[in-house]
């Protein structure tokens, strides 16, 4: 049942952006690529492509050219490995991977390995926030993209950044009644502010602001509510969602009193940032480093995307947040830098080189975005004591609270004690939700709070697929039969 | 670092795992009120990182006494503290593959049924009655102790810390001892590094239960412990429906597995040992904890939720070393629990408490003296028999 560990030049783990764009920049160079993605289809969820049962032919632009991208790659050699989830990671840069589809498990062992894990969406807890027909605004997202699907009749999404505004328009577009769109933070207040820095930043990128600009036309148009400085600070029904209250926030993201309303709805979206994907970078060992404008703890880094295991390369918004521009331009260094290092090519340093001015300008863009949609403090004040916090393990705040002052004032303790971050996410959705509350119960940073480590295995899966690896001794030589 | 404190204490245990903090208990409960110093948060290292299983029987016979003591302190432990430990006892299965390790299972009940402790052996066919869940074309036979069970082992061991700082001990987390002071061959303090500064702790009377740690700190006070670190792996799959009670072993395949509360069930490895410090999980322990898949078809469809590492104290004979240190009045040692400690914590922490209150434990500990190091003569308890 078991295929012998598979040897490939570089793998690289994730198929957006940047994954993409790695395995192209180092199989044209030379090198033999292996991309491993846990999707049907690689593009992740930025070039995300329709079910062909739904849209064989899709003809909006980031499909088209995630497609593009797709195609240069398997013209140059790069093997893909879809609907494959990577659940861990060893010493010499072997990979251990189990394929869903064919219930296959695989072992990958490269020279360089690319990861390009991408995100979770950062959600919050507030009274109501598990109700069905609340969920997240790249889950609307994927509803639509792959399936052609509105999540619900009367949709009201919330949080930060232009993801929530492209996704509204992309849901009038196709049918939905948008109630409104709640924007906590004031953008606008920050740009005025720094008219000077906001140029710089913006300068040579007009695809962003074009994309921006219709989205906002399209609201506009179908008159959908922009509230710039709300968010949600309640949602109600009985077995689901049925309407949310909202408020006007300050600058530190509390709520205004007074300035509460209620609006009805069926469906809540949530999206307040994403974090990194960070779990088989802790595995490999990589040593992370807290930077909140890019999403929490990200890997350290050097020029070329290599972190401090050689040979490991990681890039896109797994790296620390930066949306799919810089993620490509990442992707391709890291993919020239790779395959120099595999091939021994030294002439590919002047085309690393000659991507630092893009890498330059997507990452001053980076820092302009960041400071405009940070959340503040006051949205992790939200819950109520009774509110869930693991809704995996059905963990109140109250509890987590408890427990703190108890004496469990480590991630690891109030992990162990409640059992809060044990379900199927691992932590992945109350992780961040946990570490604002153990941060502000104790006074410590969110830097010294730290996040649950890592554990082998990263996903769930099924015993069988252990049996791959190489061990040593005749137990082992018996079940490998 | 500046000195904030200078306290004195009656007796100082270095060390909050289930040992510690189960002196710091008993202690308490009759009015001495022990100041209990953990370098991280309670019960992070074995004391929260093994099997769970609280188990009399497959012991060498001084083990065997102080577990089946341990067990009856643990029947009353919940209602007593008021903590859920999700204790049970849903009996013990140690599998046999082969005649020889059936013969071995044979003389071992011998001694237990002679020492008071009920146990059943099975031949293949009263396995497959008993354990159907079994794929028992793998085993010839076993052996099964009803009275032995699992605990939670993180609840447990907070359960009981939490129980010490009720009833008057003080527990002070991350804050970790770094020396033992002695003048003229007695204990006269021990001082801490805390978060805020250092710690100074004048005591007459040290109970050093630091697990794998214990050896470092124990030379600043001059004694040597032969103990070393092993690395052992527990997987969790996700909740199945409950199908089994017992906590079931077998050396011949290197594992156990055991059902917990809310239908997980927890895979450890038997017999790798490293001797590491290192807690991750290196990729030749999986395919052993996956072992567990071919013994019991019902998990064959079954996912691993997560996996981790803990780090045992190791002693030469596999045996704790408990008890007064000749030459040093004042230290008392509770270590080296060599994987067997979790279920012996409430017991050994009852006779420490006795040992500094009476002067001398109910139960005699000579035996498990560190003393016994300092002969050439090695017990002759045969490791693998001793496991778990």
């Amino acid at each position: 049942m078991n295929p012998e560990p598979v040897h490939t030049d570089i793998a690289v783990v994730g198929a957006g952006p940047a994954g993409l764009s790695a395995a192209v920049a180092a199989a044209v160079a030379g090198a033999s690529v292996t991309v491993i993605d846990a999707y049907s289809q690689p593009g992740g969820q930025y070039f995300r492509q329709p079910n062909p049962a739904v849209d064989p032919d899709p003809q909006e632009p980031r499909p088209r050219a995630g497609r593009e991208l797709r195609h240069k790659a398997e013209a140059a050699g790069v093997r893909f490995l879809n609907r494959t989830v990577v659940w861990g990671a060893f010493e010499d840069l072997r990979l251990a991977a189990y394929r869903e589809d064919t219930a296959q498990a695989i072992e990958l062992q490269a020279d360089a390995i690319i990861l390009a894990p991408g995100t979770y969406e950062r959600v919050a807890a507030f009274p109501g926030w598990t109700l069905p027909g609340v969920i997240t605004t790249g889950a609307a997202q994927t509803l639509l993209k792959e399936q052609r699907l509105l999540p619900g009749q009367r949709i009201i999404l919330a949080g930060t950044g232009p993801l929530q505004l492209v996704t509204a328009a992309a849901l009038v577009k196709a049918g939905a009644q948008v109630v409104a769109v709640l924007e906590g933070a004031s953008p606008g207040e920050a740009i005025l502010r720094q008219p000077g820095q906001t140029l710089a930043a913006v300068w040579g990128q007009s695809t962003r602001l074009k994309e921006g600009w219709q989205s906002w036309r399209t609201l506009k148009k179908a008159g959908v509510p922009y509230h710039r400085g709300w968010g949600i600070i309640a949602a109600e029904g009985k077995d689901s969602l049925q309407a949310v209250r909202i408020a006007r926030l300050d600058r530190q993201w509390r709520p205004i009193p007074g300035t509460e309303r209620r609006l009805e709805a069926d469906t809540l979206c949530l999206n307040y940032g994403f974090t990194p994907a960070t779990e088989l970078a802790q595995l490999f060992g990589v040593q992370l480093h807290w930077r909140p404008a890019q999403g929490g703890f990200v890997p350290r880094r050097d020029e070329q995307m290599q972190t401090n295991v050689p040979g490991l390369f990681i890039v896109g918004d797994g790296a620390g947040v930066g949306g799919a521009e810089l993620a490509m331009v990442e992707g391709q260094i890291a993919g020239l830098a790779a395959a120099r290092q595999v091939l021994g090519d030294s002439t590919l340093t002047r085309r690393i080189e000659a991507l630092q001015p893009a890498l330059r300008r997507e990452q001053r863009f980076q820092q302009f975005y960041a400071r405009l949609f940070t959340p503040g403090p006051g949205l992790d004040e939200l819950a109520a004591g009774d509110t869930p916090i693991c809704r995996c393990e059905g963990v109140s705040k109250a509890t987590i609270v408890q427990t703190i002052h108890a004496g469990a004032d480590t991630m690891h303790a109030v992990k162990a004690v409640t059992r809060c971050g044990m379900g199927n996410c691992q932590g992945r959705v109350c992780g961040p939700l946990v570490a604002a509350i153990l941060a502000q119960e104790t006074g410590q940073s969110p830097e010294r709070v730290g996040q649950f480590r890592a554990r082998t295995p990263i996903f769930p899966v099924p015993l069988t697929a252990f049996t791959v690896l190489t061990t040593e001794g005749a137990e082992s030589a018996e079940s490998r039969n | 670092m500046r000195e904030i404190n200078s306290q004195q204490a009656p007796v100082v245990i270095i060390g909050g795992g289930i040992v510690g903090s189960a002196a710091a208990y008993y202690l308490a409960r009759r009015g001495v009120k022990a100041v209990l110093l953990e370098k991280n948060t309670i019960g992070v290292e074995a004391s929260g990182r093994n099997g769970g299983g609280v188990r009399a029987q497959c012991r060498v016979r001084i083990e065997r006494r102080l577990a089946m003591a341990s067990i009856k302190l643990w029947e009353g432990l919940e209602a007593e503290t008021g903590m859920d430990m999700e204790y049970t006892q849903g009996g013990n299965i140690r599998l046999a593959a082969t005649e020889a390790r059936m013969a071995q299972l044979q003389a071992e009940a011998e001694e237990e049924l002679a020492d008071g402790l009920y146990v059943e052996l099975w031949n293949r066919d009263e396995l497959r009655r008993r354990a159907p869940y079994l794929d028992s074309d793998h085993f010839i036979g076993a052996k099964y102790c009803p009275t032995d069970g699992v605990a939670n082992p993180i609840l447990a061991t907070w359960g009981i810390a939490a129980a010490a700082r009720k009833a008057g001990a003080t527990l002070l987390t991350h804050t970790e001892a770094v020396s033992i002071e002695t003048q003229a061959g007695q204990v006269t303090g021990v001082t801490a590094r805390t978060p805020d500064g250092i710690l100074h702790l004048e005591t007459p009377r040290v109970i050093h239960a630091a697990g794998v740690h214990t050896p470092q700190l124990a030379q600043t006070s001059g004694v040597q412990i032969p103990i070393k670190p092993a690395r052992v792996f527990v997987a969790v799959t996700q909740p199945v429906r409950p199908f089994f009670t017992e906590f079931v072993s077998t050396h011949d395949f290197g594992v156990y597995f055991r059902p917990a509360r809310k239908g997980h069930v927890h895979i450890g490895s038997v017999g790798i040992f490293d001797e590491t410090f290192d807690k991750s999980t290196p990729d030749y322990a999986l395919p052993r904890l996956a072992t567990a898949a071919r013994l019991v078809p019902a998990l064959r469809g079954v996912s691993f939720l997560r996996t981790w590492a803990g780090i045992l104290a190791m002693t030469p004979d596999h045996l704790p070393v408990i008890g007064p240190v000749d030459g040093l009045e004042g230290l008392i040692l509770a270590t080296g629990f060599s994987g067997h400690g979790f279920c012996l914590g409430p017991i050994v922490g009852k006779l420490l408490s006795e040992m500094i209150l009476d002067g001398a434990p109910s139960i005699n500990l000579d035996a498990l003296n560190l003393s016994r190091f300092a002969s050439t003569v090695q017990s002759p308890t045969s490791p693998s028999s001793n496991r778990l």
